[in-house]
């Protein structure tokens, strides 16, 4: 140093402070730390959010599991009603059985006791439709007859004679089978062919819902329908 | 002017932050919390700033105001006698802490010589001729008038002149 720094004037002094005087440069991870803390607050998730969620999944849960035992509400249209008592018998005889299967036309004179529906001619199945057994039946204060039969493919199908004078018929759903024309109505998963003969009504149920079990089905009605006559009794 | 905006030219002047406060300071640990402190400061209260005045003076302010707040109230805590009360003779304008461990280390007279002065003459060398501030802005930072920015760099070297001759005559 060619100059005292004591004996400097005020600008080289000023100079000096300028140049000698070491510099600090602020540490990555000052940089990093004032960085992260310009940031903007991520969103913080509500405090009350992961409870609700939690008891939301609960009473879904809760609704997945109680649902089925809740009662449907009925529906307002008398044969909707009336179809899905039937497809409801129909239900449990595929599940269980019959409660007691009869013969026809050995037990006729029982089941048209019972039922109060006679039956002057009757379907006892042939090449196509085995006859499973016949019974009484109690649906939607009604008295009425029951008569099942199985295909060569394991369908169970249930034909079905209730009292029901002036059934309605749904226009809109009635289909031209062979000289008939039923109206062909689901409910729960199964079809069911409902007619009406006098003040009877009468219902063909299966589980054959698909395009190509419809042409088999319109088929197994045909038989059933030109081979049974029922009847009041009473 | 935006959020953004004002983040990123604050961060411009972080390296001539962090050297202030390395002098103020003379404590690097310390010289991050401080340096740390002014941007939190000066974020949260960003909305005061006033476009189109100087970002650099403002952020030097509340540098220094926020040294002299902790170390005044640092200062303040030990100045007080073991009975309680106060020692009033503590200087309105302290030096700077002693030397303590981990305190940076000075390798040359004049750097030596700068650590000794009082703050405010400290300050006023380091914003005049090491950032090359203008006197108006060194006002601003040191909350005086103009001339007393004058008077305090006469005087600061002065008094630095004094403290390198002690060190050349040993």
């Amino acid at each position: 140093m060619s100059e005292r720094l004591s004996d400097s004037s005020d600008e080289a002094l000023g100079r000096r402070l300028a140049t000698d005087l070491p510099r600090y440069a602020a540490p990555a991870r000052l940089r990093a730390a004032i960085v992260e803390a310009a940031a903007p607050p991520r969103p913080r998730r509500a405090f009350w959010l992961a409870p609700a969620l939690s008891a939301l999944a609960t009473a879904a849960v809760l609704v997945l599991v109680f649902l089925p035992m809740l009662p449907r509400i009925p529906p307002a249209d008398p044969t909707e009603r009336l179809v899905r008592s039937v497809v409801a018998e129909h239900t449990r005889a595929l599940m269980w059985g019959t409660r007691r299967a009869e013969i026809i036309p050995a037990a006729l004179p029982w089941l048209t006791r019972e039922s109060g529906i006679g039956l002057t001619r009757a379907f006892v199945g042939d090449d196509r439709l085995v006859f499973v057994g016949a019974e009484p039946v109690y649906l939607d204060g009604r008295r009425g007859m029951a008569l099942y039969y199985r295909d060569g493919e394991g369908h169970l199908l249930t034909y079905m004679v209730l009292p029901a004078p002036g059934l309605p018929l749904p226009e809109r759903r009635r289909v031209q089978v062979d000289r008939f024309k039923p109206a062909l109505m689901q409910d729960s998963g199964f079809s069911a062919w409902v007619w009406r003969q006098g003040d009877l009504a009468c219902f063909l149920v299966s589980d054959m819902v698909s395009q190509a079990d419809l042409e088999r089905f319109k088929d197994y009605f045909v038989r059933v329908r030109v081979a049974t006559e029922p009847v009041p009794a009473y | 002017m935006a959020t953004g905006d004002f983040e990123r030219q604050a961060l411009q002047h972080l390296d001539a932050l962090y050297n202030f406060a390395m002098y103020l300071t003379r404590n690097p640990p310390e010289a991050d919390d401080l340096v740390q402190e002014t941007y939190l400061r000066a974020f949260r209260f960003s909305h005061r700033f006033q476009a189109g005045t100087h970002l650099r003076a403002w952020l030097f302010q509340i540098l220094r105001n926020t040294f002299l707040t902790f170390y005044r109230l640092r200062e303040r805590e030990s100045a007080l006698a073991e009975d309680g009360v106060p020692d009033w003779d503590v200087p309105m304008f302290h030096d700077a802490p002693d030397d303590t461990a981990g305190a940076m280390e000075a390798h040359t007279d004049l750097e030596r010589a700068m650590h000794r002065l009082p703050e405010e003459f400290r300050t006023v060398l380091l914003l005049a001729e090491v950032e090359g501030m203008p006197l108006e802005e060194i006002a601003r930072v040191m909350s005086c008038p103009v001339g007393t920015v004058k008077s305090r760099i006469f005087r600061a070297k002065e008094r630095l002149r004094a403290l390198l001759r002690d060190y050349e005559t040993g």
